[in-house]
């Protein structure tokens, strides 16, 4: 039944050039962050970890999560156009199919943007001429930050499926960026959705995560994931749909 | 006035005017959070000046995104209710239907251009800013970043009347956004480019550094006034591309 739905988002997506926005938002904040680190590579000696730090941060702290609220939202206007929300209930499906294929097929998109983004800063350190081999911590960074990235789906999939609006979830996510912020700042990073991207991605600070860190940012994301989702599974089983 | 009166009247239930003020809550609390701590660090920050660059700089990255989103929910209502062809046969000129949500937009903006006024100004006096409060330089912060509002909601009701998918508009001030943030960091040449510089670009307050100590410098009025009149123009030329577009668009 899962499968069936996944197709079924598939197919919804045809069409939609979701994948011009996937694209645009990774390669702007590479190219802004390759051109800061070229200038100033006098200061930024650290090569591929100045690099990351650069591209990394307006991408990990403000683009990424505001592409998944994009996402995300756009995965449920279809259900909030015409009274799908309808069809969408009567369909011989369950409520949990519905929404975890749509938080699969956001997990996938994010694999594609994850992967492109890792080209992307390749190749902008390769063309600011750094010789040197990439950072061991790389593949930890992209997974964490997929990881986190499906907790702030999971999130996002329940605010825009809640909320009619387009607009109004990715704001409220765009809000949660400032207080992840802060979260950590405070010191409080794997404890809240958009913080554990922070974290996960080492965009504000690239030392390595420790086991037992590496242990509770898997868990808490588990967590946020379960939570979330079955609260949000829950919504939708108990109360009316308004078409 | 009939039109723009219909207008606020359909976003009656849609709590935009409580979103800006929510969403500006995060920014001003922000803003000036990093006020205070450079005050700690260095008491000659603190000022009016500093509080009001300190705004702007941060509206660069803000008030794009708004815009996106108060633009994005007037005209995704009709996208989304079907109603544009209800409306056309009401007999209103599809430019004059453009306007009327272009102007109610503005005013949403507007709104929010006043509580950072107020904002600044409610904070100084709490902090116990000692200089009296600089209404001439408040109304021209209040001008400049209204203006620059004006010229980003023109492009964005563009984008959002004329492609139905929000996601693309949304995009739009997302990037705006971040283009509004590191705008100080490119060439003044190319930041003319890009209408989301103007938030510090209109500021009446330029920080600089001299002999590696920041400073805030009051800009001259006049030095401004060319900078706004071709923003103005800029701003009228993608309002009538805009208008002229979706009106001859199929509904």
């Amino acid at each position: 039944m899962l499968r069936h739905c996944i197709s079924a988002e598939w197919m919804k997506l045809r069409h939609s050039y979701i994948w011009i926005i996937l694209m645009i938002l990774p390669v702007i904040s590479v190219l802004i962050g390759s051109a800061n680190f070229y200038m100033n590579q006098g200061v930024l000696t650290k090569e591929w970890y100045s690099l990351w730090s650069q591209v990394g941060l307006f991408y990990g702290e403000f683009f990424f999560p505001v592409l998944i609220a994009i996402c995300c939202a756009y995965m449920w206007r279809l259900e909030h156009h015409n009274k799908n929300w309808n069809m969408i209930m009567t369909a011989p499906v369950s409520t949990n199919s519905i929404f975890l294929s749509k938080l699969i097929v956001v997990g996938i998109l994010m694999i594609f943007v994850q992967i492109i983004f890792f080209i992307l800063y390749f190749l902008g350190g390769k063309l600011a001429g750094i010789t040197g081999g990439l950072p061991g911590e790389l593949l930890g960074w992209l997974l964490r930050g997929w990881i986190a990235a499906l907790t702030i789906g999971a999130l996002q999939l329940a605010l825009s499926m809640r909320i009619r609006s387009f607009a109004a979830p990715i704001g409220i996510g765009l809000c949660a960026v400032f207080i992840g912020l802060g979260m950590y700042v405070i010191h409080l990073g794997l404890f809240f959705p958009h913080s554990l991207l922070t974290t996960g991605m080492g965009v504000l600070s690239q030392t390595s995560l420790s086991s037992g860190e590496n242990l509770l940012f898997i868990i808490m994301n588990l967590l946020y994931i379960v939570v979330i989702s079955t609260g949000a599974i829950y919504r939708m089983r108990k109360s009316d749909v308004v078409a | 006035m009939n039109v723009v009166n219909l207008e606020l009247y359909k976003l009656r239930h849609k709590h935009l005017f409580l979103m800006v003020a929510l969403f500006l809550l995060v920014e001003i609390g922000w803003a000036f959070m990093a006020s205070s701590m450079s005050v700690s660090r260095n008491p000659d920050n603190g000022g009016w000046e500093p509080l009001i660059a300190m705004l702007s700089s941060m509206n660069g990255l803000f008030l794009p995104i708004l815009s996106a989103i108060c633009v994005s929910r007037i005209c995704d209502m009709e996208h989304k209710g079907n109603t544009w062809k209800l409306l056309l046969t009401a007999s209103v000129r599809r430019g004059k239907l453009y306007a009327a949500k272009y102007i109610s937009a503005s005013i949403i903006m507007l709104w929010a251009c006043m509580l950072q006024v107020l904002a600044i100004i409610a904070f100084g006096i709490i902090n116990g800013i000692g200089q009296s409060v600089p209404l001439f330089l408040l109304i021209r912060f209040l001008i400049g970043t209204a203006l620059t509002n004006m010229i980003i909601i023109a492009l964005q009701q563009w984008v959002s009347m004329a492609v139905k998918n929000q996601a693309f508009a949304l995009s739009l001030g997302m990037v705006g956004g971040f283009l509004g943030l590191v705008a100080d960091l490119l060439p003044s040449g190319v930041r003319r480019i890009f209408v989301w510089s103007y938030y510090t670009g209109l500021c009446p307050i330029t920080q600089s550094y001299i002999s590696e100590k920041m400073q805030f410098i009051v800009r001259d009025i006049s030095s401004l006034l060319p900078v706004a009149a071709m923003l103005i123009v800029a701003g009228i030329v993608i309002y009538l591309a805009g208008s002229i577009h979706v009106s001859r668009q199929e509904v």
